[in-house]
């Protein structure tokens, strides 16, 4: 059956055309929009701050709550791993990345009694637009493997009956940069 | 042993709890303390206590969920002591028990995201110069700190709070962020996560003691954390010379009851 994808953008759209499933799922698609908002905190202002960090955020919860109303057995949140690793001229961003990875573990722990799992796919900044020359490295040592990463199967993995017992965790798919 | 003596501090919501504590500690060991509390009515008493017993402390008051109070403050600090070290932002409120299904944005998630994450990015984007000025005095008569006062919920999330974690999740990535940002001019900021006797702690204690026996029986060090000695000496740590080489962690302060890190 098709997997509910909230939000837009190529990940979406990616995960709206590969992603199926044999039970109800969800997948969220957290709005970092790694070009907007870069720049020292200092010159941070409030509108950027509401725009790139309070509506996406307030999105991800929406998008949960969505996920539960329409009785979803699976819910995933993509995030990028910029709120693990921090990046510079990208507090904000991060802020939303970390908030929304981590509203996955509370989510997991409310609703794991009702047969929910809740859980993050992160998948490496760049795929959000973030410049990574301007944010630093995300790890000491370089990308593990190369060519192209897509995260379709994971998704579909997590979002299927065959992860029932999986929930609140992360997985990391970025061709091995962060460990 | 004064260790950050001479320095200047900022300590947000330090009217009451680990605010108050930190203030304390700090103040103990020769900084001069700011206690930015919300209302006169908590924070004077905190700052006339520290005078009292020989420190040096005032008290502006400041809401941290509005940027131009805590651009004040840290404006006013600097003009009447010249100067700005160490901001410890610590105030937060929120905290109310919910289903993630029903939360409401202005019920269960604006307080927290105002004081816990917009917050700490005006006391970062308002302390910032000053800090930088600081790290740029001679070795051991400055160095700008930074520190965000988070929580264990911040990293493994919360049952009966859900969105009390993803606000203290951001404080930890903004504090990578701008431990990756301000590196470069000396300036380290990083994270405590403490459980400590806080008035709310102590007070849901007292309204149902099987708590504090639940929570002293998980933690191996058997208590919960005093908010001076405790969580104060970190904070201390963070905030003086031996922590210079530290930046962008989060020390968990409970007694050894998460150990997720």
């Amino acid at each position: 059956m098709s997997v509910l994808v909230l939000g837009d953008g190529p990940i979406a759209d990616r995960l709206r055309a590969t992603v199926s499933s044999d039970v109800e799922a969800a997948v969220i698609v957290t709005e970092v929009d790694g070009g907007r908002g870069v720049g020292p905190v200092e010159d941070l202002d409030d509108a950027t701050i509401d725009a790139v960090f309070e509506q996406p955020m307030q999105k991800v919860i929406a998008g949960l709550q969505q996920a539960h109303a329409a009785g979803a057995k699976r819910i995933v949140v993509i995030v990028p791993t910029i709120g693990m690793s921090g990046g510079d001229q990208h507090a904000v961003h991060a802020a939303l990345a970390e908030a929304a990875r981590i509203t996955v573990k509370s989510a997991a722990r409310q609703w794991g009694a009702d047969g929910i799992t809740v859980n993050a796919v992160a998948l490496a900044p760049e795929e959000f637009g973030v410049d990574a020359t301007v944010a630093g490295p995300v790890a000491i040592a370089p990308r593990a493997m190369s060519g192209e990463v897509d995260p379709s199967d994971t998704v579909a993995w997590l979002c299927s009956g065959s992860a029932a017992h999986v929930t609140g965790q992360t997985v990391v798919c970025d061709g091995g940069l962060w460990m | 042993m004064n260790r950050v003596d001479g320095r200047v501090a900022i300590v947000t919501g330090a009217g009451q709890g680990v605010g108050e504590g930190i203030a304390r500690r700090l103040a103990r060991e020769g900084a001069t303390v700011v206690v930015a509390a919300r209302r006169a009515e908590t924070g004077e008493p905190v700052a006339a206590s520290i005078r009292d017993g020989g420190g040096r402390a005032e008290c502006i008051v400041t809401d941290v969920a509005d940027g131009e109070s805590v651009r004040a403050c840290v404006d006013e600090t600097v003009r009447r002591f010249g100067r700005l070290d160490i901001m410890v932002h610590n105030a937060f409120m929120g905290g109310i028990p919910h289903k993630l299904e029903n939360a409401r944005i202005d019920k269960h998630w604006t307080n927290m995201s105002r004081t816990g994450v917009w917050a700490s990015l005006f006391c970062a984007r308002s302390a910032m110069p000053h800090l930088v000025a600081s790290s740029r005095r001679p070795t051991g008569t400055g160095g700008g700190r930074l520190i965000l006062i988070t929580s264990p919920s911040g990293v493994e999330g919360s049952a009966n709070i859900p969105l009390y974690s993803p606000a203290k999740a951001a404080q930890r990535a903004i504090a990578k962020s701008l431990a990756r940002e301000w590196g470069p001019h000396g300036v380290t900021v990083n994270c405590i996560g403490p459980v400590a006797g806080s008035p709310a702690l102590l007070t849901a204690f007292e309204r149902n003691p099987a708590l504090q026996d639940a929570i002293e029986a998980r933690t191996p060090l058997g208590r919960v954390g005093d908010i001076t000695e405790d969580i104060g000496s970190v904070a201390l740590f963070l905030a003086g010379d031996d922590s210079s080489f530290v930046t962008g962690q989060t020390i968990i302060c409970d007694g050894g009851s998460f150990l997720g890190l």
